[in-house]
């Protein structure tokens, strides 16, 4: 079997670990089709851990949100907001993601020396 | 990893119990502020996500939570109260997306201070150690067409089933699939691209 043939498949594979007796023994014998699925590995653990990567609202949305029972309607204050804000809204969270970025290469470093 | 608030207040959906559920159904405001409070990042993320603008997020989050507020005397517990909030607010931004103009929807696609949002070191780190780097593959998913990142983002991130997908697309499961397919072999591509005279060679 070809390795292009086997790659085809590897998108979905991935995910749900269904396929061919013929294509299971490619990947398990061959270091290339092998090496490509880690790689699909790696990017679906990414993508799972990007649901837990929340960046913050723009100043007024919670308003906004909090007002519905009392408004039940959709404010426009959000937009003027987020445009006027955005600047200091993306700078404070910068400071946040490098501090969160530092503290996940501290650990893996940790866990690398261990 | 999650990220905290300025308060140290960690925002989770786990937070949103039946009791709070029930409170937001008897009309206390307290508890939909609450509420609000505990799911808003993860809605206006999702929304971000889809339609790659701030100004169309916000607008987007404000229509989810309409429809939550209106659709939750109907609300019964049998599904996971998240669960109905990705769906509400996936149908909130896609359908959004479906209303912007050609011009605009491809104006917005890449937002350069949304995707300034997304943190550019931190990395997952699976099994044998390699890593990749969320901030990148953000990038490279909002970059992605549309009809990808939002089948990618859905099956992927959110972990919608083929079905919900094809559903909140309005298009068949074979297409689905396909789309899912796709995107994941462009990401691939992006997040690792073969060097010339380098196919075949095992990297490892």
């Amino acid at each position: 079997m070809r390795c292009e043939e086997v790659q085809e498949v590897l998108p979905s594979y991935a995910r749900d670990r269904n396929a061919s007796l013929r294509v299971r023994r490619h990947i398990s014998s061959c270091a290339v089709c092998g090496a490509e699925l880690a790689r699909y590995d790696e990017l679906l653990a990414g993508l799972r851990s990007m649901r837990d990567e929340t960046v913050l609202a723009p100043p007024g949305l919670v308003a906004a949100l909090t007002a519905i029972p009392s408004n039940g309607t959709r404010l426009q204050v959000a937009r003027t907001h987020v445009t006027r804000h955005r600047k200091a809204y993306i700078g404070g969270l910068a400071l946040a993601a490098a501090g969160a970025a530092g503290a996940a290469l501290w650990r893996s470093r940790t866990a690398a020396a261990a | 990893m999650r990220r905290h608030n300025g308060d140290g207040e960690e925002t989770s959906r786990e937070q949103v119990d039946q009791e709070l559920l029930e409170r937001c159904k008897s009309g206390d405001q307290e508890a939909w502020a609450q509420l609000v409070e505990a799911t808003h990042r993860d809605v206006y993320t999702l929304c971000l996500r889809i339609l790659g603008n701030s100004d169309d997020a916000a607008e987007a989050t404000q229509d989810a939570y309409l429809k939550v507020y209106r659709g939750l005397s109907g609300f019964r517990g049998d599904a996971m109260f998240s669960t109905w909030l990705y769906r509400v607010a996936t149908n909130a931004a896609i359908s959004k997306q479906r209303g912007r103009s050609r011009r605009r929807a491809h104006e917005a696609a890449i937002e350069e201070d949304a995707l300034a949002q997304v943190p550019s070191t931190v990395s997952v780190e699976d099994a044998a150690g390699a890593r990749i780097e969320v901030g990148a593959l953000e990038r490279e998913l909002a970059e992605l067409p549309a009809m990808y990142r939002e089948a990618v983002l859905l099956r992927d991130v959110y972990g919608l089933s083929i079905e919900e997908i094809a559903g909140q697309l309005k298009i068949s499961e074979t297409a689905a699939k396909v789309r899912v397919h796709r995107g994941r072999k462009r990401l691939r591509q992006k997040m690792w691209p073969v060097e010339p005279g380098a196919e075949g060679r095992d990297q490892t």
